[in-house]
């Protein structure tokens, strides 16, 4: 197992080689007062200056910049700009549904979701944003060590054939990332993307598909599984049900669209078959361009 | 046999099956194909969707056809049709049938065609059921009627016999003819014989009798003849016929040994002619190699020919005492000697040296007293080989000690001193006459003229063997021949001159007769049947029907006159005989025999050997079947998707399927070049991997130790050492191999030797070290000793010694004596200097090897001393102290004066030469 974590956590520092650092844009700075590395532009507890303004009633004396102050009358308080830190709160999918690929070839669905979303995370990171997971599973800390927390808790699978998204434990304010193929019910996203944007949580969210999922090359008699095989089809004529495959994978992703333009959500889908990069360098504009 | 069209049937009922294929396409429609379990997440996207069409996915039509073409031709192949089936109403009906066959060597002509033919009559009687019998005219046995499959899977095994049927046989035959009435073919081979009469009535007797016989002309070989210097061949054809060309081939062994047409000549019939006689002029050496002649392609014995001894002239080398009597050549001791063999033999001239190796038959010593010890021994060797040795006497002979006090080995006798003479002036008596030839004498039967007399000979000296060897003598009982068997040849002396000096036997008639006697030239005309007798000649090679040549292997040998007058058996085939001291040949052909068409009486019908092939089909129907049902798996495959278009599995199942061969070495790994580049890219030293880890890591680090010196001191500047499998790498890519000899270490497989064979023979060098400081002495009780000596045994090493103290490893970039590793033993071999190599005076050194020794062998533990860690601290204490690191700098010197010498060979040696250079310059 810490192979496979190594491993991940190479591939995705790998990725994220490959980027600037990523410095999130924070549209709220209330909420987390942590501090950051993003001015908010307004006076409060940092490192680097803001401004000088005279001396206030109920200023400490000690908050007097006495150098500036030599040089007049009044006396002046140095202010410095509040910097804050922006929590990210990822959810990927670990349902079984995920673990797929049509082809050898092919990274399975949740490689490729874990690879992405810890490449993201590490960006992140070194950016001096605070990273974690939805839910209380994984709180959003910044740090080194929280990469490896996080590639770790990457690494788990879950049970369930198609997991719904964890909405639970969400700052108010914060930026999320869910990365799913969104093949499951779609209540529980809804349900998730609007709780989120009832706290002002805004973020993007990221469909992983196989491309045979897109294409749906069958023909033949043949009897669908999922991947849990809880559920099953059969069709006698596998290459009569492509067009209407298509027609509701398509309903779908408007649906989830839709779905995000109403939230304030970015929408973006990836296929496995596809680079990694592209994947990433969407989720770069997402969370770093998207509301300049 | 039910017909349709051309097409016949075994079993025709079977076509009923034909009946079934609608009902079988209506169940295979029904069936639809097996469904496949396949992992799909978007299965959620599918629930509830409804196939258009509610029937089953039915099977295409076009598969569905395949399959009815696969159970069609399957019910079609097993009702066995055939393709023109043979329905030749004359030769039908319900008696046995007796197939009789002359199987003579003129059907070998035509062999395959008649069985063809006969498989072809055969596989009818086999389908209506008649028992078929056989017998073969050249070896009649008992036929037995049995089932004609029984006869069909034997006819391979039917072969013509290299002679012809002969009276006695057919008489035979006629007695061993089956009861009762059976129907006869007759496969006849198209000579005229007497005996074909009495036969054809008695079989005609019994039943139909259909002759069966192939119109080609055959052709004939007489044997050759020797006329005139040519070698005269007549070619005979059976049939009268257009001009045509036949080429008559001369086989033989090439100077090689090698089987090889020597010659190789057209020959043309005239139009209607049926003989072509072809004059052949060959060298006389070709010629005696000629050891058949035949006609090409005609794959019969009789027209192959096999030349015996009649054809082969004998090489007679003729050396006299002296030649210095020029101008008297009626006086000279070979004069009639050549006048009598220059017709029959083919005369070498020239010394007894330079004659010996060119192997004559005969060596013609004429008045020779003594012959050098090389002379003698060579002499001697070669008589012990085969040869005859004819000497004469004369008065150098008697006057010599030659064979005076004990026998000398190349005279038949001892010799009495000083000889006689009889009938002269000084002397009484008359000359001798000769008495006539004992029965054992090789000239027995020769007629003695009155007037061959004898003046002067020398002695025998009386002795207990003397009787035997006498061969001819005198009238008072001297002998005048004598003869001794040495080895396979023999020694002749004749007691008297070879001129009419002593004798006037060389003037008469009789003296060329005893030189034929005694295969002195060659035999021009074939004994007759009186001279053979009592002799037995053994087979050496016997021809078959086809022609083809056999070892005689253990057949019994032959009497003279039955190989002469008999005709061709089981007992006397055809071939060469070895007698006692020339070879006889007995060709099937002869100037003699009968070579004419027979003419078969009327009404008897006559047909040619080529019928209508009869082609069953059943065969390739089934075959048909079978691919049908294989391209019927991979469209099913391909239709319910299990077989997706592009992958390779498929080309692979297709490829299989086509049993088409799959080239396996094109599916090796390629080499791998990362390790010839590695060692190529720069200089590299390499030591063999042994096995054994730490001597493995000394070696390397030793290598790498050696590399750095050498990178440091001189502009050789090696890569990184590398370790190398015998087995599986390369190694001419390396100037110098380290090969620290372990008694646990796997020895080399041969083809590892080969490599490294390869190796040292292109320049290469192998360093051996046994790190046993040579405690027990080089090559002896020391275990790696033992193992070096088991590795280097199939090494193509050279002979070696000690490093001389000029040998060029002592100077090639540091003046070294001593060459220490971790030990310092002396003990170090090289290539030896060759046997010649001399100090030329005013020079330092020897000029030796002017190539690199292939090998170095000591048991300094060199690399211990070398050895060297990453940061270049040794890593292996040597010595105590100063001095130990003194003998490591010494190591390190030996180490770079070797690489020096296996990258510049002997180019320090060639320095020696420097002062004359620069003498001659005047510096």
């Amino acid at each position: 197992m810490s192979d496979q974590i190594a491993l991940l956590r190479r591939d995705a520092q790998e990725e994220a080689s490959r980027f600037p650092a990523l410095l999130a844009r924070a549209e709220h700075l209330a909420g987390t007062v942590l501090l950051g590395e993003h001015g908010r532009r307004r006076s409060g507890l940092g490192d680097d200056f803001w401004q000088y303004r005279t001396l206030r009633p109920g200023d400490s004396y000690r908050n007097i910049d006495w150098r500036r102050s030599a040089r007049g009358d009044e006396q002046f308080v140095r202010e410095r700009e509040w910097q804050i830190a922006q929590s990210v709160m990822l959810w990927v999918d670990t349902g079984a549904s995920m673990r797929f690929s049509s082809g050898k070839e092919l990274p399975t669905k949740s490689d490729r979701a874990r690879l992405v979303a810890l490449a993201v995370s590490i960006l992140l990171v070194r950016g001096g944003e605070r990273v974690g997971f939805t839910g209380w599973s994984l709180p959003p800390r910044n740090g080194d060590i929280q990469i490896l927390r996080l590639a770790e808790a990457l690494a788990t699978d879950g049970t369930e054939d198609y997991a719904p998204p964890e909405a639970r434990g969400m700052l108010p304010h914060a930026r999320a990332l869910f990365v799913s193929d969104f093949l499951g019910d779609l209540a529980p996203v809804e349900a998730a993307l609007t709780k989120a944007a009832d706290r002002g949580v805004r973020g993007a969210l990221l469909q992983v598909l196989d491309p045979s999922e897109e294409s749906f090359p069958f023909k033949g008699r043949t009897i669908f599984e999922s991947v849990g095989k809880t559920v099953a089809h059969e069709t006698l004529k596998a290459g009569d049900l492509r067009d209407r495959y298509l027609q509701r994978l398509a309903e779908r992703k408007g649906r989830i669209r839709d779905l995000c333009r109403l939230t304030g959500w970015q929408y973006s889908c990836h296929h496995t078959s596809d680079s990694a990069q592209n994947a990433l360098l969407w989720l770069y504009r997402a969370m770093d361009g998207g509301h300049g | 046999m039910t017909m349709i069209g051309p097409l016949g049937f075994a079993a025709p009922w079977l076509l009923l099956g034909l009946i079934a294929l609608p009902v079988l396409w209506v169940i295979l429609r029904a069936v639809p194909p097996a469904p496949i379990r396949r992992m799909f997440p978007g299965v959620v996207l599918l629930l509830g969707l409804q196939d258009d069409d509610q029937i089953t996915d039915r099977t295409p039509w076009w598969l569905l056809l395949m399959r009815m073409l696969a159970a069609a031709a399957v019910i079609i192949g097993l009702a066995g049709p055939i393709l023109d089936p043979e329905t030749d109403d004359r030769i039908t009906g319900t008696v046995p049938i007796l197939v009789v066959t002359d199987a003579s060597w003129s059907s070998a002509a035509d062999w395959r065609a008649e069985m063809q033919g006969l498989d072809a009559l055969l596989s009818r009687a086999e389908r209506e059921s008649r028992p078929v019998a056989l017998i073969r005219l050249t070896d009649p046995q008992p036929p037995q009627f049995q089932a004609a499959g029984v006869l069909r899977s034997r006819l391979t095994g039917i072969l013509p016999e290299p002679w012809q049927p002969e009276p006695a046989q057919v008489e035979r035959a006629l007695a061993l003819l089956p009861d009762g009435s059976f129907d006869t073919y007759w496969m006849s081979d198209g000579l005229a014989r007497g005996s074909r009469g009495g036969l054809l009535d008695a079989l005609e007797a019994r039943g139909a009798v259909t002759i069966f016989e192939s119109p080609r002309s055959h052709y004939a070989l007489t044997p050759a003849r020797f006329e005139d210097g040519h070698i005269l061949l007549t070619a005979r054809r059976l049939r009268p016929g257009p001009a045509a060309e036949v080429t008559i081939a001369g086989h033989g062994l090439d100077p090689a040994g090698n089987p090889a047409v020597l010659v190789r000549t057209p020959l043309t019939f005239d139009q209607n002619a049926t003989e072509a006689e072809l004059e052949l002029n060959l060298p006389s050496e070709l010629r005696a190699r000629i050891t058949r002649f035949e006609i090409d392609g005609a794959r019969s014995v009789g027209a192959v020919t096999l030349p015996d001894d009649s054809l082969r002239r004998r090489e007679v080398a003729l050396i006299a005492g002296n030649d210095n009597r020029e101008g008297l050549e009626l006086l000279s001791p070979l004069y009639y000697l050549q006048k009598a063999l220059v017709p029959t033999a083919d005369l070498l001239d020239g010394s007894l040296t330079e004659v010996l190796p060119a192997n004559p038959d005969v060596i013609v010593l004429a008045d020779v007293a003594t012959l050098s010890p090389a002379e003698q021994d060579g002499v001697l060797e070669w008589v012990e080989k085969g040869g005859t040795l004819l000497r004469f006497a004369g008065p150098r002979l008697a006057a010599s000690d030659v064979s005076r006090d004990s026998e000398d080995p190349l005279m038949p006798v001892r010799l009495r001193a000083g000889g006689r003479s009889v009938g002269g002036a000084m002397s009484w008596g008359e000359p001798k006459t000769l008495a006539p030839f004992a029965e054992e004498s090789p000239f027995f039967g020769l007629d003695i003229p009155a007037d061959v007399t004898v003046a002067s000979q020398v002695m025998a000296q009386p002795d207990p063997t003397l009787a035997d060897r006498v061969i001819a003598q005198l009238s008072d009982g001297t002998p005048l021949v004598t003869r001794k068997r040495e080895g396979q040849g023999q020694i002749v002396l004749f007691h008297v001159t070879a001129n009419a000096e002593w004798s006037s036997l060389p003037l008469s008639g009789l003296f060329v007769r005893m030189l034929d006697r005694l295969a002195v030239s060659s035999m021009p005309a074939r004994p007759d049947a009186a001279e053979l007798d009592g002799t037995v000649w053994q087979p050496i090679r016997v021809l078959d029907a086809f022609g083809n040549v056999r070892d005689a292997g253990t057949l019994p040998g032959v009497e003279g006159p039955k190989l002469l007058v008999d005709p061709l058996g089981p007992n006397l085939r055809p071939g060469l005989y070895q007698g006692e001291d020339r070879s006889l040949a007995r060709n099937v052909v002869t100037a003699e025999t009968r070579f004419e068409p027979v003419t078969w009486p009327d009404g008897v019908p006559v047909e040619g050997l080529s019928r209508p092939q009869e082609t069953p089909l059943g065969g390739w129907l089934l075959a048909l079947a079978i691919a049908l049902l294989l391209a019927d798996v991979i469209a099913s495959l391909a239709l319910s998707g299990r077989l997706r278009g592009g992958r390779p599995v498929a080309a692979a199942l297709l490829a299989g399927l086509m049993l088409m061969p799959v080239d396996s070495r094109a599916q090796e790994a390629a080499p791998d070049d990362g390790f010839a580049l590695q060692a190529t890219a720069e200089v590299t030293l390499a030591h063999v991997i042994t096995g054994d880890p730490r001597i493995d890591d000394v070696a390397q680090a030793g290598l790498f130790g050696l590399s750095e010196i050498l990178f440091f001191r001189t502009s050789v500047e090696p890569a990184e050492p590398m370790g190398v499998d015998l087995e599986t790498d390369e190694l001419a890519f390396f100037p110098l191999l380290y090969w620290p000899v372990t008694p646990s270490q796997p020895t080399p497989s041969p083809a590892a030797y080969a490599k490294l064979n390869e190796y040292l023979r292109s320049g290469g060098m192998i360093l051996f070290d046994t790190r046993d400081a040579d405690v027990a002495g080089f090559g002896a009780a020391s275990p790696e000793g033992r193992k070096l000596r088991d590795l280097a045994a199939p090494l193509d090493i050279p002979p070696l010694e000690q490093v001389p103290q000029d040998h060029v490893l002592t100077r090639t970039f540091y003046l070294l004596q001593d060459f220490p590793g971790r030990y310092n033993s002396r003990d170090v071999w090289v290539e030896a200097a060759p046997p010649d190599a001399e100090l030329v005076e005013g020079m330092p050194f020897r000029n030796l090897n002017d190539n690199v020794t292939p090998v170095v062998i000591g048991g300094n533990d060199w690399a211990s001393a070398w050895a060297m860690d990453e940061r270049g601290n040794p890593m292996i204490r040597i010595g105590s102290g100063f001095a130990g690191e003194r003998q490591r700098e010494i190591a390190y010197r030996f180490g770079v004066n070797l690489v020096m010498h296996v990258l510049t060979g002997n180019y320090k040696s060639d320095q020696v030469h420097v002062p004359a250079l620069l003498d001659r310059l005047g510096q």
